[in-house]
C-alpha cells in the first residue's frame, strides 16, 4: 500500500482515489489547484514589475499590521486608558499615525493600479475588492474618530449623524452611541476589512500582476489573462514584506514621538452650564417649547410630520421609523427634574407646569424665551426681567443647578443603565445649544469650514473625505434643506462608479488614453525598443 | 519602568506641538488645513516620484 509520505506534492493534494468525494478533499484540490505554494509565496515576478509604484501595496499591508497591533494594545487596557496615561496616549499616537500611513499608501496604491488599468485580464474582482476595502476602511476610520469620547468625537458624531439619519442608516447605526461605535470600530469593521483584504491579496496571487499594455507595433504580446511569456526577475516576497514592516514601524514611531496625537477634553453639560448658563437655559426652554433641532428632528428620534430630508419624493428615514426614541421636553428637562428629591418649590413648580394646559404653557414659554434674549448670568444663575413666566424660572434654575453639579449628564447617560456609553441624549441636547458649535468654530470644524476633513489644532485630519466635504460648500447643496441626503446619494453613486470602473465603458479606457502607464513600465518599453533595434 | 515611561514619554511626545491653533488656506470656496494640504501634496509628490524614479535592476531570467 502506498503511504502519503511516499507521494509527491500533487499526489498529496489530490489525496487517495477513494477520498475524492469528500468535501475536505474537494476543497483542498480546488484551493491548491488554483493557488499552489509557488503562487502564494512566489520567488519570481515578471520582469516588467520594475517600478516603485509596486511597493505601495505591501506598504499598505504593513501599515495595516501597525494599525492592528497598536489597536490591539489600546484594547488591552480598555477604552479610557489612553486618555489618562502618557504611555496610553503614546500608543494612541502610534494608532493615529499608522492609520494616516495606511491611507497614504493605499491611495497611492489605488492611483497606481488605476493608471495600470489593473483590472484587465479577468482581474475585475481584484479591483472591486480593493475598492471595497478602501471604502470599508474609511468607515472603520470614521468609527474610530467617533468612539474616542473626546471633543473631536463629540463634534464629528453630532454632525455625522445628520448624513446617516437622512439616508436611513442612522436607524441602525447610531454614531452618538459611543459604545456601539467602539464595537463597530474594534470588531465588526476590522473583521470586514480584514476578510476583504485577504480575498484581495489571494486574488492578486491567483491572477498575478497585470501585464503592460502592448508596446507600439508589437506583433506578439501575451493576452491579458494568459501567463507572462517574457522575462522574469527574482522576487523575495518575504524580504519585501519585512522591509515594508520595518519602514512603516519606524515612520509610525517617528511621527508619534515628534507629533503625538490630539485629545481635546470632552465638553460636558456641566461645563456648558458653568461657562454659558444663559445658552444652557435658553436651549432647555427651547426643548420644552419644541423649537430646538432635536424637538423637530423627526426620524429616527421622533415622529414630527413634515420633518426630515427627502430624496425627491422618498423619505428614507421613514422606512425604519422611530428606532431611537427621544422626546426632548421630557427626556432633557422634565424627567431629570422629576428625579430631584427634597425640593418642595421645584415639586410645586413641576406640578403647576404639568397641570397647565398647552396654551398656558406656550404663553409662559414664549414670554420666558423673549426675556432670555436679554438675560444675564449672575453668580452662576440666569437673571431675567420680571414677567409672567409661571413656574419656568424655578424649573430652569433647578435644571441649571443639576447640570452644574454633574447630575444631569449622569441622569441622561445612565438612562439605560449598564455600561453608560450611549451619549445620544446629552449630545443631542448639547448640540441644540450654541456653546458646542462656538467651540467647534474656533477649531475650524464647522461644516461650512470643511470641518469634516479637519482635526483639532494642526493635526492632519481625514483628507480622504475631501470630496464628501466639497459638495456641502457648493450650490445647490449649500442652501438645500435636503443637503445631507443629496450629498450621500452622490457619494454612494460615485463610490459605485469607482468600484465598477472595470465595466464602465469610457471610464475604463482613461488609463490607456492618459498614458501614465508609459512611465510605470518605462523599463519594459525601453527593453522592447532596444530589442527591435 | 512605568515611572520612567511616565517621565520620558511626555518629554518626547509632541516635540513639534501640533495642538496650537490650526492654520488654514482659503481659496474661494476651498478651505483646507495646512496639515491636510501637506498630506495631499506629499501624496501626489510621492506618486509622481514612484512612477518617475528608476527602479533598481536585478538579474532577469527568460520565461
Amino acid at each position: 500500500m502506498t503511504t502519503m509520505q511516499d507521494r509527491d506534492r500533487e499526489a498529496i493534494v489530490a489525496g487517495l482515489p477513494e477520498d475524492r468525494d469528500m468535501w475536505t478533499n474537494k476543497l483542498r484540490r480546488k484551493f491548491y489547484g488554483k493557488l499552489p505554494p509557488e503562487k502564494l509565496l512566489p520567488d519570481r515576478q515578471p520582469a516588467y514589475v520594475s517600478s516603485w509604484i509596486y511597493v505601495f501595496g505591501v506598504l499598505t499591508l504593513a501599515a495595516l499590521a501597525a494599525v492592528l497591533l497598536s489597536g490591539a494594545i489600546l484594547a488591552l487596557k480598555g477604552p479610557d486608558w489612553w486618555h489618562n496615561s502618557p504611555e496610553g496616549h503614546f500608543v494612541n499616537s502610534t494608532h493615529l499615525w499608522s492609520v494616516e500611513l495606511f491611507f497614504f499608501f493605499m491611495v497611492i496604491h489605488l492611483w497606481g493600479k488605476f493608471f495600470m488599468a489593473a483590472w484587465r485580464g479577468k482581474r475585475t474582482w481584484t479591483w472591486i475588492t480593493g475598492m471595497v476595502a478602501f471604502l470599508a476602511s474609511i468607515g472603520t476610520a470614521f468609527t474610530g474618530y467617533v468612539s474616542q469620547q473626546n471633543f473631536d468625537s463629540q463634534w464629528i458624531s453630532t454632525q455625522g449623524k445628520d448624513g446617516l439619519n437622512a439616508s436611513g442608516v442612522g436607524a441602525l447605526f447610531n454614531v452618538l452611541n459611543f459604545g456601539q461605535m467602539l464595537m463597530w470600530h474594534i470588531l465588526l469593521l476590522p473583521l470586514i476589512v480584514g476578510v476583504i483584504i485577504v480575498v484581495h491579496v489571494l486574488m492578486v496571487r491567483l491572477r498575478g500582476v497585470v501585464h503592460p499594455f502592448p508596446p507600439k507595433g508589437a506583433k506578439t504580446h501575451p493576452a491579458n489573462d494568459a501567463p507572462w511569456t517574457g522575462k522574469y526577475r527574482r522576487y523575495d516576497i518575504l524580504k519585501e514584506g519585512t522591509t515594508a514592516l520595518v519602514i512603516v514601524f519606524v515612520l509610525t514611531l517617528l511621527f508619534s514621538i515628534v507629533f503625538s496625537s490630539p485629545d481635546d477634553k470632552q465638553v460636558t453639560l456641566q461645563q456648558w452650564a458653568q461657562n454659558d448658563p444663559v445658552d444652557f437655559v435658553t436651549t432647555a426652554t427651547g426643548e420644552l417649547s419644541g423649537s430646538t433641532i432635536s424637538a423637530s428632528y423627526g426620524y429616527p428620534y421622533n415622529n414630527v410630520p413634515g420633518s426630515g430630508q427627502k430624496l425627491g419624493p422618498i423619505s428614507l428615514p421613514s422606512i425604519f421609523g422611530v428606532t431611537i426614541p427621544v422626546n426632548p421636553a421630557k427626556d432633557f428637562v422634565l424627567h431629570p427634574l422629576a428625579t430631584i428629591a427634597f425640593d418642595p418649590s421645584l415639586g410645586s413648580a413641576l406640578s403647576t407646569y404639568n397641570g397647565a394646559n398647552s396654551a398656558q404653557q406656550s404663553k409662559w414659554l414664549d414670554n420666558y424665551t423673549k426675556a432670555l434674549n436679554k438675560a444675564q448670568a449672575v453668580n452662576g444663575g440666569v437673571v431675567v426681567a420680571p414677567g409672567n413666566y409661571g413656574p419656568l424660572p424655578v424649573m430652569m434654575s433647578a435644571l441649571l443647578k443639576m447640570a452644574d453639579n454633574g447630575g444631569l449628564e449622569a441622569s441622561l447617560v445612565a438612562n439605560h443603565g449598564f455600561y453608560g456609553t450611549d451619549y445620544t441624549k446629552p449630545l443631542l441636547f448639547l448640540a441644540d445649544g450654541s456653546y458646542l458649535g462656538n467651540l467647534a468654530q474656533q477649531d475650524h470644524l464647522l461644516g461650512t469650514q470643511w470641518g469634516m476633513m479637519n482635526e483639532t489644532g494642526n493635526f492632519p485630519g481625514q483628507a480622504w473625505l475631501w470630496l464628501y466635504t466639497f459638495w456641502y460648500q457648493v450650490q445647490p447643496f449649500a442652501s438645500s434643506g435636503n443637503a445631507d441626503v443629496l450629498v450621500w446619494s452622490i457619494m454612494i453613486l460615485l463610490s459605485v462608479i469607482m468600484i465598477l470602473v472595470p465595466v464602465i465603458p469610457g471610464v475604463r479606457a482613461i488609463p490607456e488614453k492618459v498614458k501614465v502607464y508609459r512611465f510605470i513600465w518605462k523599463d519594459y518599453y525601453h527593453e522592447e525598443e532596444k530589442a527591435k533595434v | 519602568m512605568k515611572l520612567a515611561l511616565a517621565v520620558i514619554l511626555p518629554l518626547f511626545a509632541s516635540l513639534v506641538n501640533l495642538n496650537s491653533p490650526g492654520h488654514y488656506v482659503n481659496i474661494g470656496v476651498i478651505s483646507i488645513s495646512v496639515a491636510n494640504l501637506l498630506v495631499i501634496i506629499l501624496m501626489v509628490l510621492v506618486f509622481v516620484l514612484a512612477v518617475a524614479l528608476p527602479f533598481p535592476h536585478k538579474k532577469e531570467h527568460g520565461a
